[in-house]
C-alpha cells in the first residue's frame, strides 16, 4: 500500500455520491460541494453503514479517519460531521448527519466499530454537546472538561462567562461626573500640568490656547448655523461593534 | 498459616554452611495481583500535564488509560466569540511548539472561503516560516526524547540550534513562540533586511551539524536497545485511529499533506517524505530526524523562489467569511492539523473545529503500550511526539 498509488483512479464527487446512493438508497439525503469541501448529508439510520462502505468499498478506500465532531444546528438540534480521507486516492469526504432527538436528547449511532479513532472523538463530542452515541464502549468520564462539570459547553445556549455583559461599576474616566451625576467641566490650568518642568508648563499653555481658539471658532460656527438653519449631521462612523469584554 | 509459620518452615532444617533450604510455596505460575499505576499529571515524561493510568501485571502493562483534559482551555468556544484577526492570536497557543503552522491553517481556511488570492511573495514567506517552525519543533523533540532515555547531550546541541533559529524568526515576527505573523490575505509585515541572508547561513549551519545528530542517535547502542522493536504500530491501525505525521510515516506510509494535497506553493518544490519500515519507536525518531533534513532542503529551494512583491493586501475593516463551511488541513510538525470552519456569514465563526494531530496520535498510546514492559512505556510515550496543549486545546 503506497501513498496516492491510485490517484488517477480517484472518483469525482459526483461519482462518489452516485456510488453511495446506489449502495445505500435513501440513506444519502443530499450533497454539497462548496469552498472546495465535498459533503454528503446522510440519514442517521444509514450513518454506520455509510462509514463501513466508505472504508470497505475498493473504489473509495477511505482508510484514514481524520475527525468526528459536532456542530450546533440551532433550533434543528445538532449535526455530527466526520471527515474521512483516502491515502491511496487522495480524496477527502465529509459526512454530515442531523442527530435524532432535537435539542433535548440528541442521539447519533457510534462508528467506533468501523474506525478506532472515533472512540475519543465521540467522547469529546458528548462532552461538548451532550450527544449520546449508542454503541460506544463508554462515553464517561468527561474527556476534556472536569468530571463534575455541568452543562454542554459548545452548545450555543451555553454562554461564555466572560462575555456576559456586566455594567462597569464606576465612570469610565475618573472625575467625569460628580456625585449628582453632573458632568464636571474643568479647564486645563497651567498649574495642572504634571511636573515642575518648563516644557510641561509651555505645553499646558499651548493646549489652553488651542482650546480657547477652538471654542471661539465653534461659537462663531454655531451662530452661522443658526442663521442658515442647518441641522446636526449624523455622527461620523459611529462604532457599531459590541463591547469587547476580555479581548 | 501465618507469615511467621511460613518463614519458620522455609528457614528451618539446614546445618550451618549449607545455605538455606528454600521451599517455593504454591505451584504453577507466580500469581500477582493487578496493580494500578498512575503516571502524571505532572511527570517529566509527559511534557506537560498529562496523566496515564497503567494496569500492571508485574512489570507488564495489561491496559493503559490516558487521562487528558488537564489543559483544556476551551479554544473552540473562545474562537466562536472572536473575529478572524483575533483568532490568529488564539490558535497559535494550542500547540506551543508550532505556533506559525497553527495560524497558517486558519488563514488558509478563511482565504479559501473568501476565494482570496494571496500575493505570491506572502505565500513563499509563509512556507519559509512554516519550515523553520518545523525544524524548531523537531529539534525540541530530538532533545527531549533523548533526555527521557537518559542521554543529556542532544538537548544541549538541539538548543544551540534552536536559539539561532529562534533569533531568525524573532527578527521577522517579534515573537519566540506565539508569532501571530499570519493574517488573512498574507503576512503582517515584510521580512527585515538581511533575513534571507541569515536564513541561508543557517541552512549551511544545519546541514553541517545534522550528521552529529545522526551519529548521536544511530551509533548509540543504548538508544537503539531502548527503541528498536519497541512499540511497533501497524499501518492499518495507525490510519484507523487517525495517526498522522512522523508516527504515520514511520509505519511506511508516505502521507504528507505538503505532497498529497499541496497548499501554498508546495507543488513548486521537491518535498522528500521520509518513511520507516517497522513503525517502532526507533523509526518514529529516525523519521523525525530525516524530516529536519527534508525541511532544510525545502528551505534551500524556497530561497531560490522568493521574489519581490506585496506581502499582504488591504482588507475590509471587518473580515466576514461567507455562509457555508470548509475544511483545510496542513502538515503541522506533529501531524496533520485540520480546521473545520463553519460560518453563518457573521464576523465570528459559527464553529471552528481544531483537528489536532496530538489528540489523534495520543489515542494510539493504549494500543502501543499494551503487553509492553513498564520501562518501555516511557520510550513509547516520548516517541509518539505530542504537545499536551495540542491534545486538550
Amino acid at each position: 500500500m503506497s501513498v496516492l498509488a491510485r490517484r488517477d483512479r480517484a472518483l469525482t464527487p459526483d461519482e462518489t455520491e452516485a456510488l453511495l446512493r446506489d449502495r445505500l438508497g435513501d440513506g444519502i439525503v443530499g450533497a454539497t460541494l462548496a469552498h472546495r469541501t465535498f459533503t454528503l448529508h446522510v440519514a442517521p439510520s444509514a450513518w454506520v453503514e455509510v462509514h463501513r462502505r466508505c472504508r470497505d468499498e475498493d473504489l473509495l478506500d477511505m482508510d484514514l479517519f481524520d475527525s468526528l465532531f459536532g456542530v450546533d444546528a440551532g433550533d434543528d438540534g445538532f449535526d455530527v460531521v466526520t471527515v474521512l480521507y483516502s491515502t491511496s486516492t487522495g480524496n477527502r469526504l465529509c459526512l454530515r448527519t442531523r442527530c435524532e432527538g432535537g435539542r433535548e436528547a440528541p442521539v447519533c449511532p457510534s462508528v467506533t466499530d468501523v474506525y478506532r479513532g472515533a472512540d475519543w472523538m465521540e467522547r469529546e463530542t458528548w462532552d461538548m454537546y451532550g450527544i449520546e452515541f449508542p454503541g460506544h464502549p463508554g462515553l464517561e468520564p468527561r474527556i476534556l472538561t472536569v468530571e463534575n462539570f455541568e452543562g454542554w459547553p459548545l452548545r450555543k445556549d451555553f454562554h461564555l462567562t466572560s462575555r456576559v455583559v456586566k455594567p462597569w461599576p464606576g465612570v469610565k474616566e475618573p472625575a467625569e461626573l460628580d456625585e449628582d451625576g453632573n458632568v464636571i467641566e474643568r479647564e486645563a490650568g497651567v498649574g495642572d500640568a504634571p511636573g515642575p518642568y518648563a516644557l510641561d508648563e509651555a505645553m499646558a499653555k499651548q493646549a489652553l490656547e488651542r482650546r480657547r481658539a477652538a471654542e471661539e471658532a465653534l461659537a462663531a460656527a454655531a451662530g452661522n448655523a443658526a442663521a442658515v438653519e442647518v441641522g446636526d449631521g449624523p455622527a461620523a462612523d459611529a462604532p457599531t461593534s459590541e463591547p469587547e469584554g476580555d479581548a | 498459616m501465618s507469615d511467621l509459620d511460613t518463614r519458620e518452615r522455609v528457614l528451618q532444617g539446614t546445618a550451618p554452611g549449607e545455605g538455606l533450604a528454600i521451599e517455593l510455596i504454591g505451584d504453577g505460575d507466580l500469581v500477582t495481583a493487578d496493580m494500578s499505576l498512575s503516571i502524571g499529571p505532572a511527570h517529566p515524561a509527559t511534557h506537560g500535564v498529562f496523566r496515564i493510568v497503567f494496569e500492571m501485571d508485574g512489570e507488564r502493562i495489561v491496559r493503559a488509560r490516558p487521562v487528558i483534559g488537564y489543559m483544556h482551555r476551551g479554544f473552540e468556544k473562545l474562537a466562536e466569540h472572536r473575529d478572524y484577526r483575533q483568532i490568529m492570536a488564539l490558535v497559535n497557543r494550542h500547540d506551543w511548539l508550532s505556533g506559525f503552522a497553527n495560524e497558517l491553517g486558519v488563514a488558509l481556511a478563511v482565504e479559501q472561503m473568501l476565494e482570496m488570492e494571496v500575493p505570491e511573495r506572502a505565500q513563499w514567506i509563509r512556507m519559509l516560516m512554516a519550515e523553520w517552525n518545523r525544524v524548531l519543533n523537531h529539534l525540541m523533540f530530538i532533545g527531549s526524547y533523548a533526555l527521557e532515555l537518559g542521554a543529556i547531550t542532544p538537548m544541549f546541541y538541539a538548543f544551540r540550534e534552536r536559539e539561532d533559529i529562534q533569533h531568525l524568526l524573532e527578527a521577522a515576527t517579534g515573537g519566540r513562540l506565539h508569532f501571530t505573523y499570519n493574517q488573512v490575505g498574507g503576512v503582517k509585515i515584510d521580512l527585515p533586511a538581511g533575513f534571507l541572508r541569515e536564513s541561508e547561513r543557517l541552512v549551511g549551519v544545519m546541514r553541517q551539524r545534522m550528521p552529529d545528530y545522526f551519529d548521536l542517535v544511530h551509533g548509540n547502542e543504548i538508544f537503539r536497545g531502548r527503541t528498536v522493536n519497541v512499540g511497533p504500530l501497524p499501518v492499518d491501525v495507525a490510519t484507523s485511529i487517525g495517526v498522522t505525521g512522523p508516527a504515520l510515516q514511520a509505519t511506511g506510509l508516505a502521507e504528507d499533506a505538503r505532497v498529497t494535497e499541496p497548499y501554498l506553493q508546495y507543488d513548486k518544490v521537491e518535498v522528500e517524505v521520509p518513511v520507516g519500515a517497522n513503525g517502532d519507536a526507533f523509526d518514529r525518531f529516525d523519521v523525525l530526524l530525516r524530516r529536519i533534513v527534508a525541511s532544510i532542503d525545502v528551505i534551500d529551494q524556497i530561497h531560490g523562489h522568493i521574489g519581490a512583491g506585496p506581502v499582504n493586501q488591504k482588507l475590509p475593516k471587518m473580515v466576514k467569511a461567507p455562509e457555508g463551511w470548509t475544511y483545510v488541513r496542513t502538515e503541522n510538525p506533529l501531524g496533520q492539523l485540520g480546521y473545520w470552519l463553519e460560518s453563518d456569514g457573521g464576523r465570528t465563526p459559527w464553529r471552528l473545529k481544531m483537528r489536532t494531530p496530538s489528540f489523534s496520535n495520543v489515542q494510539a498510546i493504549p494500543y502501543l503500550v499494551e503487553g509492553q514492559l513498564l520501562a518501555d512505556a516511557i520510550s513509547i510515550l516520548g516517541s509518539v511526539f505530542f504537545v499536551v496543549g495540542d491534545i486538550d486545546r
